[in-house]
């Protein structure tokens, strides 16, 4: 019997008196890629930072690879040096070059050493495609290339679990496909990961299961094909429409 | 009567002793204000009430005093607290860091809440502790912007420090002071004290516009 990697307990959560996550309920096992999607403000974002504790939540509970987050004894530091995190806007450091906005976390926290940091953030970069920016300020790259920094920094701290918060979504068009390449590379590996993205070419490639999200609530799940070709609901029937044109 | 710039070069070492003194106090104040207030202004940012609160309370008290009475208040109260006298130039710098810091947190606590909150949220998503954030990630990033605040307000400290005077500290003014009550040379006294901190003073501003335009610049 194995554990799952993440157990998401009916969680709710309110910004004040506003609910923005309902009884959210899910199970995400080793290797799983879970794509989540559904409209603005629906709380994917929030469901996300949920996870590795950047936000609080009120009811419920979430369990990463046996670590519950509402035990007062779990270590929040220790339970996020599971999981990787990639942001819409990058959040690169930008007062420090690539190389050291790779090494930085696996340096101070992990205390690794330098050198062996260096090779290793240099191997990621080549993962990545790359290596040839490691000496240069996250502002004199593309946004494609930021946001592979940004996967090989969450990546350097050897991760369990990655979480995409719309990672393509601020990319001009040309770009986002080299993104996507890095994370299809990433699911095929046999991370586990869950992808906030409205990329359905990528769901359907590698997506063990789609969640649609409304209103705090996930209204709908299935795997690609029974969610792209049957969905049950009318909001997620209207949603694909939208983005499929 | 006619001005005497005699009595400038008769007390020369005098008055650089007195400037020396003033200097010191004031990079000891910067210094320690800064310190003190990067403690204060992260302090004022958090979301813990029994930290919060205090320094909110600080602050606030800090800023609606007048510097001379705090001067005095430590003057004062050092020695009461410490079971002997301190002398005038350890009392000064503490109320000058003290005092100078309510100033300096509010800087810092702007310059904090000038990084965006991704910043923050990319750093603790990486396993980095509050402490390690803010050192590696928010802090560098805040300092860089707020430079020339920080230049402005060290240019006030500067010329605050001419009231630790009240309390009998030799620092610039006092010893022309001193020297005008044996030389009765008052003009030509004051308009060389004048002379130097304005030189001084309007060099550093110069200073940081220009470093303020570079900045808005690059
Ligand atoms: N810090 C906050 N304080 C108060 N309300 C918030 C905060 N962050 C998010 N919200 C609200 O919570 C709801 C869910 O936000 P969330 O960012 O999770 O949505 P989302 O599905 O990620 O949307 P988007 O597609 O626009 O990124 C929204 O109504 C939002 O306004
Ligand atoms: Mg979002």
């Amino acid at each position: 019997m194995s554990t799952p990697m993440i157990d998401i307990r009916n969680v709710s959560k309110w910004f004040g008196t506003h609910k923005v996550l309902d009884q959210v309920t899910e199970t995400i096992d080793r290797g799983q890629v879970i794509v989540i999607c559904g409209p603005s403000g629906s709380g994917k974002s929030t469901l996300l930072k949920t996870l590795n504790g950047l936000e609080p939540f009120q009811e419920g509970d979430v369990v990463v690879d046996g670590l519950s987050l509402r035990d007062a004894k779990t270590d929040h530091i220790k339970l996020r040096q599971k999981m990787g995190m990639v942001f819409q806007r990058f959040e690169l450091y930008p007062h420090m070059k690539v190389m050291d906005n790779i090494t930085i976390a696996p340096t101070k926290v992990r205390k690794l050493n330098p050198k062996a940091a260096r090779a290793k953030a240099m191997q990621l970069l080549e993962r990545v495609g790359i290596p040839e920016q490691a000496d240069k300020y996250p502002g004199n790259l593309s946004g494609g290339q930021q946001q592979r920094v940004a996967i090989a920094r969450a990546l350097a701290m050897e991760p369990q679990i990655m979480l995409f918060d719309e990672p393509t979504s601020a990319l001009d068009p040309e770009m986002i496909k080299e993104v996507l390449d890095v994370m299809v590379d990433l699911a095929r590996s046999g991370m586990t990961m869950i992808v906030v993205t409205h990329e359905m070419g990528f769901a359907r490639e590698v997506a063990d299961e789609i969640i649609f999200m409304d209103e705090g609530r996930i209204i709908e799940r299935g795997t690609d094909k029974s969610f792209f070709e049957k969905p049950k609901t009318d909001r997620a029937r209207d949603f694909l429409n939208k983005i499929l044109i | 009567m006619g001005l005497d710039g005699m009595v400038i070069v008769r007390n020369f070492s005098f008055l650089m002793q007195g400037l020396v003194t003033t200097f010191q106090l004031a990079v000891l104040a910067i210094s320690g204000g800064l310190l003190l207030g990067t403690l204060v202004g992260m302090a004022r940012l958090s979301s813990i009430r029994a930290i919060y609160y205090p320094a909110t309370l600080f602050v606030n008290l800090m800023r609606s005093l007048p510097l001379i009475l705090v001067i005095f208040w430590f003057y004062f109260l050092v020695p009461l607290v410490a079971g002997r006298p301190m002398g005038d130039f350890l009392s000064a710098t503490i109320a000058f860091v003290v005092f100078e810091a309510s100033y300096f947190a509010e800087i810092v606590r702007a310059g904090i809440q000038s990084i965006p909150q991704g910043q923050m949220q990319a750093a603790y998503s990486t396993g980095f502790t509050y402490g390690q954030t803010m050192r590696y990630v928010i802090l560098p990033q805040a300092l860089r912007n707020m430079i020339p605040s920080l230049l402005t307000q060290s240019v006030v400290v500067f010329q605050d420090t001419s009231l630790a005077f009240v309390i009998g500290l030799k620092e610039f003014l006092r010893s022309a002071s001193i020297v005008d009550a044996r030389e009765v040379r008052s003009v030509e006294l004051y308009l060389f004290v004048g002379l130097v901190y304005f030189l001084f003073c309007f060099t550093m501003s110069r200073m940081s516009r220009k470093l303020e335009a570079e900045r808005r610049a690059a």
